[in-house]
């Protein structure tokens, strides 16, 4: 028996949506904490994550499978074959992304808004919440990237999420899976899902960002 | 409130120095103007004095008391009464009516004086623009909202760099007399510019010329 596609949806949404979420807070508090460090630091981390934004998902699911299995370092938690793995497993994916979409804008930015705090009289503290102001187009896209990006992985979630149908299946594993044994009507319309979702949060963005964020008071 | 740059040195790469020992005094209420050709370090001069850099050595001494040697809370004291607007305007997303509030908000200034606003936004013909967003402001338009942004916060000390390109002859002229009315109110202004309007020059309190880092006649 298949599970339904709204279930799968939904579990797809979750976990994509709850694992972005990590990755965006996480590369939000790594720019805030590098941008106290040398400019010269912070471009050679900065490459680093660059450079891991090409790694294969299933190399990162790898890597989670290995932490997570039964005689692993972290197997004691028993989080293989669990939504919980495929969060961990797709928050590293999308953390390189996500970071380094922020960084360019993060750093261009702060200087000059930093400036423009101080020569207003005011203290350098009220500078991080104008500055998340004058980010915000720019941080919700980054959301919003890192959302599809763990949407549309396959590798982390097959690996260790295992597609378990009514506990660990997603869109990417369901497709997989039907493809596999030949019920492709079902796929077809799982694919149309996935690509559907991801569209209509660009043209969400794009709405947002020309109708409400440049008047935004 | 007076402030005094003593044997100032600023260099931004570590070897070569952009001022180098400007000795300085800002003791009375007046109009001070910079002068000087391009790259001799107005700009660098001004943002000492608004204390946005600190110089690579000695001393910047608001009322006699070396500014980078006090405790956070007496910095950010000496800061309120100080502003300072760029050449190139910094505007931040939002209306115009946002940018120009924009110094008032982040103080939390809860008794934002609505009259002092609209009397200025109407002596320099903005109500038009007031809706408009920030980015699609002109270069004058923009100019005049980062100036007029800190003209309200009423600041003891105020340094504008190029205060008046790309502003019209009428505007100029009215923005000429708001300094004048500040500096009766008893700020000390401080200005860096080239165009030296004629207005300007009768009213002045100081002229200092800059060259190549030096100040070469007070
Ligand atoms: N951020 C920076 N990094 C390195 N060098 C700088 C920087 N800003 C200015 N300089 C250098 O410092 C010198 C003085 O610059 P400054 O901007 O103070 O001149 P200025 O008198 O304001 O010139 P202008 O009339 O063109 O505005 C110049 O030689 C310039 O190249
Ligand atoms: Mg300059």
């Amino acid at each position: 028996m298949t599970e339904s596609i709204l279930t799968v949806t939904i579990r797809s949404i979750y976990v994509s949506s709850i694992a972005a979420l990590i990755a965006f807070l996480s590369s939000l508090a790594l720019n805030a904490a590098f941008s106290r460090m040398s400019r010269k630091y912070v471009e050679v981390i900065s490459g680093v994550f660059e450079a891991l934004v090409g790694v294969p998902t299933t190399v990162i699911g790898l890597l989670v499978y290995m932490l997570f299995f039964p005689g692993g370092p972290l197997g004691t938690l028993k989080l293989l074959y669990t939504p919980h793995a495929i969060i961990i497993g797709e928050f590293l994916v999308a953390l390189p992304m996500v970071y380094t979409y922020m960084f360019r804008h993060y750093y261009a930015m702060r200087d000059t808004i930093r400036e423009l705090v101080l020569s207003l009289g005011c203290p350098e503290k009220k500078a991080f919440k104008l500055l998340l102001r004058e980010l915000t187009p720019i941080l919700l896209s980054a959301y919003f990237v890192s959302f599809s990006r763990a949407m549309g992985e396959l590798g982390v979630a097959l690996i260790v999420g295992g597609g378990i149908e009514g506990y660990t299946n997603v869109l990417t594993t369901a497709i997989a899976l039907q493809t596999s044994i030949g019920n492709y009507e079902y796929a077809i319309q799982l694919g149309a899902i996935l690509v559907s979702i991801t569209i209509m949060l660009i043209v969400t963005m794009k709405i947002l960002g020309e109708r409400v964020l440049w008047r935004l008071d | 409130m007076e402030i005094r740059l003593e044997n100032v040195w600023f260099t931004y790469d570590g070897s070569s120095y952009v001022l180098k020992n400007v000795n300085l005094e800002f003791a009375n209420p007046g109009l001070y103007i910079l002068m000087g050709p391009n790259g001799s370090g107005k700009t660098t001069l001004l943002k000492i004095i608004s204390l946005l850099f600190k110089p690579t050595k000695g001393r910047v001494l608001i009322d006699n008391a070396d500014f980078w040697n006090m405790i956070e809370k007496d910095k950010q004291e000496v800061r309120s009464r100080i502003a300072y607007v760029r050449d190139k305007p910094i505007l931040v997303r939002g209306t115009a009516r946002y940018n120009l509030e924009l110094g008032l908000k982040l103080r939390n200034n809860v008794e934002v004086d609505k009259s002092l606003i609209n009397n200025l936004v109407k002596r320099y013909m903005l109500e038009d623009l007031l809706s408009k967003p920030a980015s699609k402001l002109s270069s004058g338009q923009a100019k005049i909202i980062t100036i007029l942004r800190a003209l309200i916060l009423n600041p003891r000390i105020l340094a504008l760099d190029e205060p008046f390109t790309f502003l019209d002859n009428t505007r100029t002229m009215l923005l000429i007399q708001d300094l004048a009315k500040l500096v009766d109110n008893g700020s000390i202004i401080i200005i860096a510019t080239h165009y030296m309007h004629r207005d300007l020059r009768t009213r002045a309190k100081q002229i200092t010329e800059l060259v190549n880092g030096e100040i070469i006649h007070t």
